[in-house]
């Protein structure tokens, strides 16, 4: 039907799982993304403070040249003392850079050189001031040879200062690429990741819509059908009482003429007995004998309608065992009579009333007395044990869920044709004569009747000059 | 014992074939006069009231025992005995219930009512003339009456 359609819960979870997924992707990939942006933020501004560092210490290298210089021409000593403190302020700078750009092999390669020629024009200075200082003058220091130094040494250090700033240069540029392009694929990312989830939770939440609404449509189904099946069990339940109703009132009814017939026939008996000729008198008896049978036949009608009729109230458990001891004392004489041998294992509690259970077992052992093989003594054994689980679900009127006994009744009787098995237990059904044996037939359809109102079966084997074996099953009992 | 004075027998019954049969079992040991009929609830009010038609005391003499059926037309026994027992002058008489039906509701309630038996029909003539001797005995022989 329709159910098919319906996303199964599977779905649903399997949808909410890849949106979870989807999401610690996202949150993944923003992490990374951002931490990605956090490192290039921090290599720009480390390239900005390498050119920086570049830039002060080509200013120190030209501030100290003047302040040599300086002292060359006037002899004061502030430019001297200048001079030593920007000789500190460069070998400061020169650490610093050379920190800075641990992670850079020919930046530190750069850096040593520059130091390197730093030194070497640091050396010449030192020369020049030591001259100075012995001479009073440069007079003699200086030669074409220094002078042209003096010129390569400067433009080594400004080319080196370039080549540093150029590689910094080139490496800011190059991460300032990676930053912005990671700064620009993040929405995009994010977009997609978010459109992803976004499509995924539609889908999820239409299919658990889908679901909720096939569900909901399923349950008024259910509670459709469910009033439905009460009011027919109602309805059933009505023309049950209807019919036990009918059956009551028909048979209470049809016993008013009856009675009516006996009576008069009894009056006409007494009082013109001797005045009637002819077959008169056997035509007489024959009226009597078939209204005392149907008077018969109206009371077992009416005993079986009225059988199973008991309120809830009085249902309890019901001890068999003791139930049918008391019975049996009452088959005493008869019991003595057919010299019979009646046995009976440990039987259970079942769910019914004494008076009940009384009329199931007074009429299966009196049909087992009474249809006994003349030549041999009646055995008859009442047992029980748990039903198995095969037997049970032979019946549709059972609830498999719940445990039930298997009541026997085994007799060495005359036995039925299997055929018969079920037909034994119908209202007014006789297998034998009714001079072979009496009875209406409402014995079994009453023990029956009896049975199937207190939640069981009963049903029977046989065969002919075998035995019969009378098979009751009833729900286990709390207790 | 033989001079007891034969009891009087109302009996009210709307069944014709009943009537009968009940006034051919009484008769084997009452004289006819000594029973009287009516044909429902309604007619058993007005003769015990002495009401027409039955104001002539002699031919409708007062009952000493009621034989009351259920189920009649018009007046029904259960509204007949409800206002026998209710009225000062009739509550005394015995209202026996002589019906067809076996209801325990029916048996409990009418004795709650203040009738004296429940009694269900016979199912043969035979056994309906034991009844009677049975009623006749106990009612005039065994136990005394008002007055």
């Amino acid at each position: 039907m329709k159910n098919n359609q319906n996303p199964s819960i599977r779905q649903v979870k399997i949808y909410s799982i890849v949106t979870l997924i989807l999401i610690i992707i996202g949150s993944g990939i923003s992490y990374w993304t951002a931490d990605r942006i956090e490192f290039y933020t921090h290599a720009v501004m480390h390239t900005s403070e390498v050119l920086q560092r570049t830039d002060q210490l080509y200013a120190n290298i030209l501030e100290r040249e003047t302040n040599i210089r300086g002292y060359v021409l006037t002899g004061n000593e502030d430019f001297l003392s200048l001079y030593k403190q920007s000789k500190v302020d460069a070998e400061l700078l020169l650490n610093q850079l050379q920190g800075l750009t641990m992670d850079h092999q020919s930046q530190q390669n750069n850096i040593e050189e520059l130091r390197g020629l730093i030194n070497s024009r640091v050396r010449t200075f030192e020369a020049a001031i030591e001259h100075i200082d012995k001479n009073g003058n440069l007079n003699g220091f200086l030669n074409p040879s220094k002078v042209n130094d003096a010129l390569i040494g400067y433009k080594m250090i400004k080319d080196i200062v370039l080549r540093i700033n150029e590689v910094e240069n080139d490496l800011f540029r190059e991460r300032n690429q990676v930053l912005i392009n990671n700064i620009n694929a993040l929405p995009l990312i994010v977009a997609l990741i978010s459109l992803f989830s976004i499509t995924i939770g539609l889908v999820t939440f239409f299919s658990i819509y889908q679901y909720n609404k096939a569900q909901i449509t399923a349950n008024r189904e259910i509670t459709l059908f469910q009033e439905k099946l009460r009011d027919q069990i109602k309805l059933l339940d009505d023309s049950n009482k209807e019919l036990e109703q009918f059956a009551y009132v028909a048979s209470h009814d049809l016993q008013e003429p009856l009675r009516k017939i006996t009576a008069f026939s009894d009056l006409l008996n007494e009082q013109y007995a001797d005045k009637l000729q002819g077959d008169g008198n056997l035509y007489l008896e024959r009226i009597t004998a078939a209204a005392v049978r149907m008077r018969r036949l109206i009371t077992d009608l009416l005993e079986y309608s009225r059988a199973g009729r008991v309120s809830i109230e009085q249902v309890k458990p019901v001890k068999l065992s003791k139930v049918i001891s008391e019975l049996l004392e009452d088959f005493e004489l008869v019991i003595k009579d057919k010299s019979a041998k009646i046995t009976t294992g440990k039987l259970p509690k079942v769910k019914g009333t004494d008076t009940e259970y009384r009329q199931v077992f007074q009429n299966l052992i009196s049909n087992s007395l009474k249809f006994a093989k003349s030549d041999i003594n009646p055995d008859i054994s009442i047992t029980s044990q748990k039903a198995d689980q095969a037997l049970i679900s032979e019946f549709p009127t059972l609830d498999k869920k719940v445990n039930y006994h298997l009541i026997k009744l085994v007799d060495n009787g005359i036995g039925f044709e299997k055929e018969y098995a079920d037909r034994i237990f119908s209202i007014f059904q006789r297998l034998h004569g009714k001079k072979e044996y009496e009875g209406t037939g409402i014995g079994l359809s009453i023990t029956r009747k009896i049975i199937e109102k207190n939640g069981g079966v009963i049903f029977a084997d046989s065969n002919p000059g075998k035995g019969a074996t009378f098979n009751i099953l009833l729900p286990f009992i709390e207790g | 014992m033989s001079f007891e004075k034969p009891i009087q027998i109302l009996v009210a019954e709307d069944d014709e074939d009943d009537k009968l049969l009940i006034l051919k079992a009484f008769e084997r040991t009452l004289p006819k006069e000594k029973i009287a009929c009516v044909e429902d609830g309604e007619a058993l009010l007005k003769y015990l009231k002495h009401a027409a038609p039955y104001d002539d005391p002699e031919k409708y003499p007062k009952p000493d025992i009621i034989l009351l059926d259920l189920n009649m037309p018009r007046k029904d026994g259960r509204e007949a005995l409800a206002e026998i027992k209710g009225c000062e002058d009739l509550k005394s008489i015995p209202v026996i219930i002589f019906t067809t039906s076996n209801s325990a509701d029916d048996i409990k309630v009418t004795y709650k009512m203040g009738s004296s038996s429940y009694i269900t029909k016979p199912g043969s003539f035979e056994e309906l003339v034991k009844v009677t001797e049975e009623i006749e005995n106990y009612w005039s022989k065994i136990v005394l009456l008002p007055a």
